[in-house]
C-alpha cells in the first residue's frame, strides 16, 4: 500500500548510537549495536518519529528487528515508548512483531529482551546469533 | 631520586596493590566516558568466558558516570565541580567493584544516601519489581534521564547491597561517592 507519508530513515552507527534502517515498501525497522547516548530523546526521537508514522499511515504489518548488545537505562525507557505504539497498533488489530536477535555470548542481551518481551502481547520472538568465539 | 617519579612508583604501587583496572580523576567528557567503557569492556571480555560480567561492570560504570555528568550539567557545575572520580578494580571471588564520586549539593547527598539504604533492603525480586514500575514513571520535566531507575539498574547488576557515604566537601557541598560489587 503506497502512501504519500512514506519515507525511509537512516542513520548510520556512533560509538553511542546503534545502526538505524527502515523498509517503508517491506514494513522493517532495523536497529543493531549499543545505546548509550547522553541526549538519549533526541536520538530515539526519530525512531519514535517513523514508527508512528508507519502505524498511522498504513495497515500493512510492522517488524521490528533488534540487535542490540547494550541499552542505557534511558534508552531502555525510550524503547519501551515505540513496544508502546506496537502494542496499541496490535490492539487495533495491527500485525507488528519484535524479532530480538542477541549473540549467545552475551546473556545479558536475551535477558533484555526478555525482560521487555514480558509486558507486551504481539509476538516477540528472541533469537540468539552463534557467534564463532 | 627524582621526587615525581618516585611518586608515581608509589602510586603505581598502590593501583597494583588494590587491582585497580581503570581509574579516573578529573572534568569527565562524553567522549572519555566512552573510552574509558570501551576499554573496560575489552579488557574483562577478554578474560572472561561470557560476556556477562563485562557488559554488568560495563553497565554499572555507564549507569554511574552519566549520572554524574547528567547531574554536573543540570546544576551548571563549573569543570572543577563537574570532576567525577572513577576506580574499577578485581576483587576476589572473580568479583569487580565500580566506584565513583562526585561533588553534590549537601541536601541531595542525603536524598541520594536514603534512596540507596532504600535500595538495600530489597531483594532482587523487589528490585525487578520497582525497576518495572519506575520504567513507566512519567519522565519528570529537567530530568531528561531517569535519576532513580540508574540506581535500581546498578542495585540489580550488583551482588551485593549498593554502599555509598558524603564526605566534606568545599563551599557547603559534599563528596558523594558510590560503590557497586559486580
Amino acid at each position: 500500500m503506497a502512501s504519500s507519508d512514506a519515507y525511509d530513515l537512516t542513520l548510520e552507527a556512533t560509538q553511542f548510537s546503534p545502526s538505524v534502517s527502515t523498509d517503508w515498501e517491506q514494513g522493517c525497522l532495523r536497529m543493531s549495536g549499543e545505546s548509550y547516548p547522553e541526549n538519549t530523546y533526541e536520538f530515539f526521537a526519530q525512531v519514535i518519529a517513523w514508527t508512528e508514522r508507519f502505524l498511522n499511515a498504513t495497515a500493512d504489518p510492522l517488524t521490528l528487528e533488534l540487535h542490540l548488545s547494550y541499552l542505557n537505562t534511558s534508552s531502555i525507557r525510550a524503547m519501551i515508548d515505540i513496544f508502546d505504539l506496537l502494542q496499541d497498533a496490535s490492539s487495533e488489530g495491527k500485525e507488528v512483531s519484535v524479532r530480538w536477535l542477541y549473540d549467545n555470548r552475551n546473556p545479558r542481551a536475551s535477558e533484555l529482551g526478555e525482560e521487555f518481551k514480558e509486558d507486551y502481547t504481539f509476538p516477540f520472538d528472541i533469537v540468539a546469533l552463534d557467534v564463532a568465539s | 631520586m627524582n621526587p615525581a617519579s618516585d611518586s608515581l612508583a608509589s602510586l603505581r604501587d598502590f593501583f597494583s596493590g588494590q587491582r585497580i583496572l581503570i581509574c579516573f580523576n578529573g572534568p569527565i567528557s562524553r567522549t572519555l566516558i566512552g573510552e574509558i567503557g570501551i576499554a573496560l569492556k575489552d579488557h574483562i571480555s577478554s578474560t572472561q568466558v561470557h560476556q556477562s560480567a563485562a557488559m554488568d561492570v560495563f553497565s554499572v560504570y555507564i549507569e554511574m558516570s552519566q549520572n554524574i555528568r547528567h547531574y554536573a550539567s543540570r546544576m551548571g557545575y563549573d569543570d572543577l565541580s563537574a570532576a567525577a572520580t572513577v576506580v574499577i578494580a578485581e576483587t576476589d571471588g572473580g568479583h569487580y567493584t565500580v566506584s565513583a564520586g562526585n561533588l553534590v549539593e549537601r541536601q541531595d547527598g542525603e536524598v541520594l544516601l536514603k534512596k540507596i539504604r532504600e535500595l538495600s533492603l530489597l531483594d532482587k525480586i523487589e528490585l525487578k519489581a520497582l525497576y518495572k514500575q519506575q520504567l513507566r514513571l512519567p519522565r519528570e520535566a529537567g530530568q531528561p534521564s531517569g535519576a532513580g531507575l540508574g540506581l535500581i539498574e546498578m542495585a540489580r547488576k550488583s551482588s551485593a547491597p549498593l554502599q555509598a557515604t558524603l564526605d566534606e566537601g568545599p563551599e557547603g557541598k559534599v563528596f558523594f561517592s558510590l560503590r557497586a560489587v559486580i
